[in-house]
């Protein structure tokens, strides 16, 4: 168990040779959460694809579940943002959930009775087991991203990526997900998730990340999130109001 | 009805429009949802030089060996270009269709006969089809059935999600290439026999005339065969009809066509009414050629 | 004799006065992504054309109407982008090819006439085609630079353009019907894979070369006269097909941009087309 689920020791990423992340130290443990902060473009997503080894390491060393970080795709699981997908795509609920199970099930078996309880289980867990024959293009923004969170749930990975989870999504959407996640990283799972919401960082991560082009800060909320950190690392974005709060204001 | 079909050369073509229909269905849902019109086109196009190579070097029989290379050289082309992101999708599409076709023209217009050869490409020889013809035509069917269905997980999740599909470790460029290939497949085993304009269709027209019903796959998979089907039998007798007692020539191609793009027609309105019952959808990425980085 | 009255000439004067226009329209088509539409078109159109040249209306008129029919559907269509309107395209152009063969066949000697509309016969314009093409090429350029601006910033960024204030929608119909109107122009001369082939491949050779609108755009006339011409020579010198014979000089002439200025910058264009923005 000595493997960390991810070990980033000077580490810089980019594409076609030209960096647009750099510096990144890191070292997260099985069970802990990581929130990536930092404005649109920081390289937020850059990372986390480097994490499934869809992004050239370009300098450093990058380790994830104790191996390449290709290598570990099967056993880590992704939740890309639900607008990216194309909402008129004729696929249910339940269909999508089992993509997660897709590399256990193989090319030619057919689906066992396993893959399809771990569908049930996972929509369940998300509180959408009603939904399970919904064609995903009706469902909500924070519908759909329960559903791929339930997908990856039924990959029963070892490490998590979340890409900006929160986004548009409702209340009783966003507090499942939490909920979900505070119970994944109490069974063990490790997980990363990249956040603009500096609220929901401070509250959810054990550990937080500051990018922007490079890593300005690690470590626990209250020491990586300080107005002095922020406003370095945001340029005139980072706005004080007081009471020892920062806000950001978004260009 | 039954009638004219007793007629042998009638009945083989009725046969070979069954087997293109059972492999169009399933094959015309993955062309729509990875939005593979343009590249169905552009396939049907530049298997032509393939064509031409092929009866130059072996007669009739040659035709089939040559639009196998000229379908899988295209695919691998397209799939390679669409990768490297020096051009976009569609732009690239045009020029292999456009230069390949081009290729193919050369070759024929050197020959006094050439019209004559690019009609019967157009519109294939459906009433001349021998049972060897069918015999080839079954055995690419059983191929491409087999392909489809080995990769179908694999491609529905790569159109559905291609970030999260790359991210379970599939291989994205493998997959496209594996799709293109089956699109190729098809387009040898039909074009002997029906002709580009036809294959075209076969191609599109199924899938996207059954999304109005359904957003069950499968279920778009048969209903999409059942219209070729359906198609297929009243074209053949709509062109026998008005040719034998009216004396109209009605290609039997463009009939079957022309009936599977009336009942996409049709069924338009039904479309619209399902998208109208349902929510809103949020703004979505602007464009739908963006590949996973 | 009259310079025009050589075949030879008269078809010099229509691939400069077709390279140039396609050209031109092809900026536009590469950088909108509207291929597809182009090739839609051209198969859509047919059938009006047949269906004029039977009832005895002009042609062109047939094209315009069966074209500008399928222009705004697109243009209706195109609001929802997605798996709906791709396939729509495709289904544009398999009825419009079935159609238009379709009606071709009931006339008799139709193999000709079929083969005329796929790969053109640049070597019979007419003065009267010639005549046609050099208006097409003068109202085309004066739409395109008068709404310059607006078909920039909608193409760019149609959100931002509709809260400038320009109605993004009315420019996107604009230049649909710009391009409906290049096509109906020029397919009966050059026929519709050399239509397809001129209106892309120098624009998207000159979109290697530049990131400026300006500068592709004289890049775009300049590669596509240049296939016209280089075409029309290749053809006589080793009397091939001469639409085939252009379409392949002007697939060259990508190819060798595509490795020359790869060459000259040390990698592609880093801006439109890159795969991989970071985010």
């Amino acid at each position: 168990m000595g493997d960390a689920a991810l070990r980033y020791a000077g580490v810089s990423l980019g594409y076609h040779g030209t960096p647009v992340l750099t510096d990144v130290e890191l070292t997260l443990a099985g069970g802990q959460r990581l929130a990536l902060v930092g404005p649109n473009g920081a390289g937020k997503s850059t990372l986390i694809k480097s994490v499934l080894g869809l992004v050239p390491v370009l300098g450093g060393t990058a380790t994830v579940l104790g191996g390449a970080p290709a290598g570990a795709r099967h056993r880590t699981g992704y939740v890309p943002q639900t607008g990216s997908l194309d909402a008129d795509f004729p696929v249910t609920a339940a269909q999508v959930v089992m993509m997660g199970r897709y590399r256990r099930i193989g090319w030619w078996r057919p689906t066992r009775a396993v893959d399809r309880r771990a569908v049930r289980e996972a929509l369940d867990r998300v509180g959408l087991a009603d939904r399970a024959g919904t064609h995903f293009g009706i469902l909500s923004g924070g519908q759909r991203q329960r559903v791929l969170l339930a997908r990856a749930l039924a990959a029963e990975p070892e490490l998590l990526l979340l890409d900006e989870p929160f986004n548009g999504v409702d209340a009783v959407s966003q507090e499942a997900v939490v909920r979900v996640l505070r119970e994944l990283g109490a069974a063990g799972t490790a997980l990363v998730l990249s956040t603009h919401d500096l609220t929901v960082a401070r509250e959810l991560a054990d550990q937080v990340c500051l990018l922007n082009g490079r890593q300005w800060a690690i470590g626990p909320p209250a020491a990586a999130l300080t107005g002095d950190i922020l406003r370095r690392a945001y340029g005139g974005h980072a706005v004080d109001v007081g009471d020892g709060r920062t806000v950001l204001v978004e260009p | 009805m039954i009638e004219p079909f007793t007629v042998p050369f009638l009945g083989r073509a009725l046969a070979e429009l069954a087997l293109l229909a059972l492999v169009c269905g399933p094959v015309s849902v993955f062309v729509f949802v990875r939005r593979l019109s343009f590249v169905s086109d552009a396939l049907t196009h530049t298997v032509f030089p393939g064509v031409v190579i092929g009866f130059l070097a072996g007669g009739v029989e040659g035709i089939v060996a040559g639009a196998l290379v000229a379908g899988v050289v295209t695919a691998v082309v397209l799939t390679l270009l669409t990768r490297g992101g020096a051009l976009s999708d569609d732009a690239s599409t045009a020029v292999v269709l456009t230069a390949m076709f081009s290729v193919g023209v050369v070759l024929v217009s050197r020959r006094s006969s050439y019209t004559a050869d690019l009609t019967s490409f157009l519109f294939g020889r459906i009433l001349t089809v021998t049972p060897r013809q069918l015999a080839e035509t079954a055995v690419l069917a059983a191929v491409i059935l087999g392909l489809l269905l080995l990769g179908a997980r694999a491609l529905i999740f790569r159109a559905f999600d291609p970030a999260g599909a790359a991210a379970a470790g599939y291989r994205i460029a493998g997959l496209d290439l594996w799709l293109n290939l089956v699109v190729a497949l098809v387009v040898v085993a039909a074009v002997r026999a029906v002709g580009t304009i036809l294959v075209v269709a076969l191609l599109i027209v199924p899938a996207a005339a059954a999304r109005m019903l359904t957003v069950r796959l499968t279920v778009m998979a048969a209903l999409g065969t059942g219209l070729i089907l359906l198609a297929g039998y009243g074209g053949l007798l709509a062109s026998w009809t008005a040719s034998v007692e009216h004396g109209i020539s009605l290609t039997s191609a463009s009939a079957v066509v022309l009936l599977l793009v009336l009942a996409y027609l049709l069924l338009l309105p039904l479309g619209a009414l399902r998208r109208r019952r349902r929510r809103p959808a949020p703004a979505r990425r602007g464009s739908p050629h963006e590949l996973v980085g | 004799m009259n310079w025009w009255d050589d075949a030879l000439h008269r078809a010099t004067a229509e691939v400069v006065l077709v390279g140039a226009l396609a050209g031109l329209i092809g900026v536009q088509v590469v950088l909108r992504r509207l291929s597809f539409f182009t090739m839609a078109l051209t198969h859509a159109t047919f059938p009006g054309v047949v269906a004029a040249a039977i009832i005895g209306v002009n042609i062109y008129l047939g094209g315009v109407a069966a074209g500008a029919i399928i222009a705004l559907g697109v243009a209706a269509l195109g609001r929802r982008a997605g798996q709906n309107a791709a396939a729509a395209t495709g289904v544009m152009i398999a009825g419009g090819f079935a159609l238009g063969a379709g009606l071709v066949a009931t006339q008799s000697g139709f193999s000709r006439d079929l083969s005329s509309f796929l790969v053109g016969s640049i070597l019979t314009v007419s003065p009267r085609d010639l005549l046609v093409t050099a208006v097409a090429l003068v109202v085309v350029a004066a739409i395109l630079l008068a709404g310059a601006r607006p078909l920039l910033h909608t193409g760019f960024d149609p959100a931002g353009a509709r809260a400038a204030g320009f109605a993004a929608g009315r420019w996107d119909i604009v230049l649909l019907l710009t391009i409906e109107v290049v096509v109906v122009t020029v397919v009966p001369a050059v026929g519709t894979i050399l239509a397809l082939a001129l209106v892309v491949a120098p624009a998207a050779a000159a979109r290697l070369w530049s990131a400026r609108l300006s500068v592709i755009t004289a890049l775009a006339v300049t590669f596509g006269v240049l296939s016209g011409l280089g075409g029309l020579y290749a053809s006589s010198r080793w009397n091939v097909a001469a639409g085939a014979s252009i379409t392949l000089t002007a697939t060259a002439i990508l190819a060798l941009s595509t490795v020359l200025s790869r060459v000259v910058r040390g990698r592609g264009p880093a801006s439109l087309g890159s795969p991989a923005a970071p985010a």
